[in-house]
């Protein structure tokens, strides 16, 4: 294998050139993929400085370069060399010397390899990892693939080829015709057909327009914009470059939450870099096309998703939604029609036109078609971000590409579209995701989180977490969603405490629908949906809540009683000088004993402890 | 005065010492210099309308470390809006603060997966271990405390930024030690530079 890549010296060795590929998403950086970096680099100009034609191959190419997310943010730092086809996984600092030289003899470091769980054999490449056999990576394709630093690499994987061929051999209906037939529905949760979208814009009154790229991920647990936007930046300017011809459209505003700080520097290079070869600016490609885009970045408001909240935003207002009609395809931006999609919306578009419908729409169910990104978090063994076709069902994502639940726990449900969406039980672990599946389980696609939780989460503190959410993030323009959450989180939260009525979940239950029915934008609208759904699905867990004072999943403080394993305390009294109601006795030295009737239920003994020695059933 | 620099951030404006009275807590030679003449430059390069504010509050912050009054009623005159309508700006965005932050600002993610993955006893622990509760700032301003959502660092549940650094995969123990690390690091660098800090604590009162 090393032969086909050989380069010959001036003396006439022959070398290897090797490549080393780190990722930089923002999983690998936090374990020092950055550090990791320098210390390939350095040790390669170490070794190409001591090299001697005759002792080592060293003086390779030994290119060093960074690259977007891979998506196996689990088994971070990851370190790829492509010339031999491997993936290294959990990398350190002290691993470089061994890979470089293993590298140079073209063999693996078995070590370092991902293990298959099933019989511990080494996997070698992406291809053999369980994580990535069943994904189907199209919008993430280039995405640990090409330096996002770089649009010379970009261009070299065909990169602006689709906006070439856009303003170059189509019409921009010819555009909207293509985004059409492939199906492609909006990414950003709605689902709204995006073809559809674009008509309304190009149809809109004449005159001036604009494109908005919204990346204001909100969603907790949710991180696919993200690693698009730093691992692949060039395609989302190119989709909203595709967009702004169809629509006709001369100015972009690309909005970026500014907790990404990584993402708004990676967009910023690649803004300069496609303004100064000319995919971006006045009479791009040598057409009379202008478009330019403008990053905008967001301060923090979740509501700012919701795209009128998300024009007064970029007007510089507060982010606070106003009803529809008129849309913002109509009126938006400086009340001009506007063209809002989402990152992973838009890029998208480029595969389109470059491969055309059929390709993408070759993939998926009837009515949804494609690939839909997925952020796969909680408990799951394999976190990370998974590229899958529509239509793939819950089970093949938890267990196939995510490895099961970590410590031999039992799947109890999978949370999916965040704070809008809801939860989907075990039951339903075998039905296809798509919009239409989701929406009749009572969940929604929303952007994408995918939270797994096991059988010791508890779906009231789950149903409690979201709404506490929705409430601190609702503008308080409406009443039914500023009060209404309020309301619902009381209850919830009185329930958590023990302190629940026998008609707290029909109260949640009238409340849910009142707040869905009469709030102004999708936030209220959606706000009691994981509560709706997790009642639906775990109403026996409310029920013992309320009714028994009891919590399954031994999660909620309040319902718990708190004892100490005589095998484990050693004595050290940590736990009696936490405990504020002086209900932990014992002298040091001997075993603590737990005073069930002062115990006030805070907790703090289990916080204070560092044997382990708290129990709390 | 020093017991308000604690006061958790939230309430409306009426509960904010100082803004509708004639002092503000801080006084002006804390906030520094450059952030007014930041904004003044930001203001001159980028020709606009009202839409500059937020990207001329970011600036301002990234310099002052936080939005005080005073600096908001300047960006205010600059680009033609009344103080108030600056200040609902500020107060409508998590983002933007108008109190200052610790030397080591603790944000400990509530996303979904630190949330699954009990990020509730990482609270626990940073109070336990400093007796901060949330929006707040240590007396010594060594530590502040705050709870943001999802940094997007789900693969290493629960995780907490020190700034801007991820420390991720914590339990209790780890983060205890991590702090006492923190604690003796400002320690050290207050023993090599005395003047500075215990100065700058006793003009804030």
């Amino acid at each position: 294998m090393i032969a086909a890549t050989d380069l010959v010296t001036d003396a006439g060795a022959r070398v290897p050139r090797l490549s080393v590929r780190i990722c930089a998403g923002t999983g690998c950086v936090a374990m020092g993929s950055l550090r990791l970096a320098d210390r390939f680099r350095e040790e390669i100009r170490q070794r190409a400085a001591a090299a001697t034609v005759e002792t080592t191959p060293c003086q390779g190419d030994g290119r060093v370069s960074i690259t977007g997310c891979h998506g196996f943010c689990a088994a971070g730092p990851l370190v790829k060399i492509p010339e031999l086809g491997l993936m290294y996984c959990r990398v350190q600092e002290r691993d470089v010397p061994e890979i470089l030289t293993a590298g140079f003899d073209a063999r693996p470091v078995d070590r370092l390899l991902f293990h298959d769980p099933a019989d511990q054999s080494p996997c070698k490449g992406e291809s053999d990892i369980p994580f990535f056999r069943k994904q189907l990576r199209r919008t993430l394709a280039l995405c640990g693939e090409v330096d996002p630093e770089s649009i010379d690499d970009y261009i070299a994987h065909g990169g602006y080829e689709a906006l070439r061929k856009a303003l170059r051999e189509m019409t921009p209906a010819g555009v909207i015709h293509e985004v059409k037939r492939s199906g492609l529905q909006g990414r950003g949760g709605g689902g709204f057909p995006s073809g559809l979208k674009w008509q309304f814009v190009a149809e809109a009154e004449p005159g001036e327009r604009f494109v908005i790229c919204n990346g204001d991920e909100g969603d907790p647990g949710a991180f696919m914009d993200r690693s698009v936007m730093e691992g692949d930046p060039h395609a989302v300017l190119e989709g909203m470059a595709i967009g702004a011809y169809a629509v006709g459209a001369s100015r972009g505003f690309l909005y970026v939450r500014a907790e990404y700080p990584l993402a708004v520097e990676r967009l910023r290079l690649a803004l300069r870099q496609a303004r100064e070869r000319g995919f971006l600016g006045d009479a791009i490609l040598e057409t009379p096309f202008n478009f330019d885009i403008s990053i905008v970045e967001g301060a923090g408001a979740f509501v700012c998703g919701e795209e009128t909240a998300l024009i007064q935003s970029v007007e510089g207002k507060r982010g606070m939604p106003r009803p529809r009609p008129p849309y913002p395809a109509v009126h938006g931006l400086w009340s001009k029609p506007t063209l809002i999609n989402n990152v992973e919306t838009f890029a998208s578009v480029s595969g389109i036109i470059a491969h055309g419908a059929e390709q993408f729409a070759s993939v998926g169910t009837r009515l949804s078609k494609g690939t839909k990104t997925f952020a796969l978090t909680g408990k799951v063994n394999n976190i990370g971000l998974v590229e899958v076709p529509m239509g793939i069902t819950l089970r093949e994502i938890v267990f196939d590409i995510g490895g099961g639940i970590p410590d031999g726990r039992e799947f109890k449900a999978a949370q999916i579209g965040g704070p809008s969406g809801g939860c989907i039980p075990a039951a339903f672990i075998d039905a296809p995701i798509d919009y239409t599946s989701l929406q009749s389980l009572g969940a929604m696609m929303g952007s994408g989180g995918l939270v797994v939780m096991d059988d010791s989460t508890c779906m009231v503190k789950v149903a409690r977490f979201f709404m506490e959410f929705c409430a601190e993030e609702s503008c308080g323009k409406c009443p039914p969603c500023r009060i209404g959450t309020q309301v619902m989180l009381n209850i919830l939260k009185r329930i958590c405490e023990g302190k629940g009525e026998p008609d707290d979940i029909e109260h949640l239950e009238s409340l849910g629908e009142h707040i869905r029915s009469s709030s102004l934008c999708g936030l209220g609208q959606t706000a009691p949906n994981p509560t709706l759904s997790t009642i639906r699905h775990f109403r026996s867990e409310f029920e013992a809540h309320i009714g028994g004072r009891h919590c399954p999943a031994h999660e909620c403080n309040a319902l718990l009683t708190f004892s100490i394993d005589e095998e484990r305390c050693s004595g050290c009294t940590l736990c009696a000088k936490a405990c504020p109601s002086n209900a932990i006795s014992g002298e040091l030295k001997h075993v603590h004993h737990v005073n069930q009737d002062l115990c006030i239920h805070c907790g703090a003994c289990l916080t204070a402890c560092n044997q382990g020695a708290v129990v709390a059933l | 005065m020093k017991a308000s620099v604690t006061k958790p951030e939230t309430g409306t404006a009426g509960d904010i010492p100082g803004y509708f009275g004639s002092a503000s807590i801080y006084s002006r030679d804390e906030i520094p210099a450059e952030a007014f003449s930041a904004v003044d430059e930001y203001v001159a390069a980028h020709p606009g309308g009202h839409e500059r504010l937020i990207p001329v509050l970011h600036c301002a912050q990234s310099v002052a470390g936080y939005l005080p009054f005073e600096l908001q009623d300047h960006i205010a005159d600059l680009i033609g809006l009344s103080p108030v309508q600056v200040y609902e700006v500020v107060s409508f965005y998590h983002f933007f603060s108008t109190t200052p932050k610790g030397q080591y600002q603790l944000k400990v993610c509530m996303g979904t997966a630190c949330f699954v993955r009990h990020a509730e006893h990482l609270i626990d622990a940073i109070q336990t271990e400093t007796g901060l509760v949330p929006g707040q700032l240590s007396e010594d301003r060594v530590f502040g405390l705050e709870l943001v959502r999802c940094i997007g660092a789900c693969g290493l549940a629960p995780a907490i930024m020190v700034n801007n650094e991820v420390h991720g995969n914590l339990d209790r123990n780890m983060l205890r030690r991590l702090i006492k690390r923190l604690r003796n690091k400002a320690r050290a660098k207050a023993a090599a530079d005395p003047g500075d800090r215990a100065a700058g604590k006793e003009t804030v009162a």
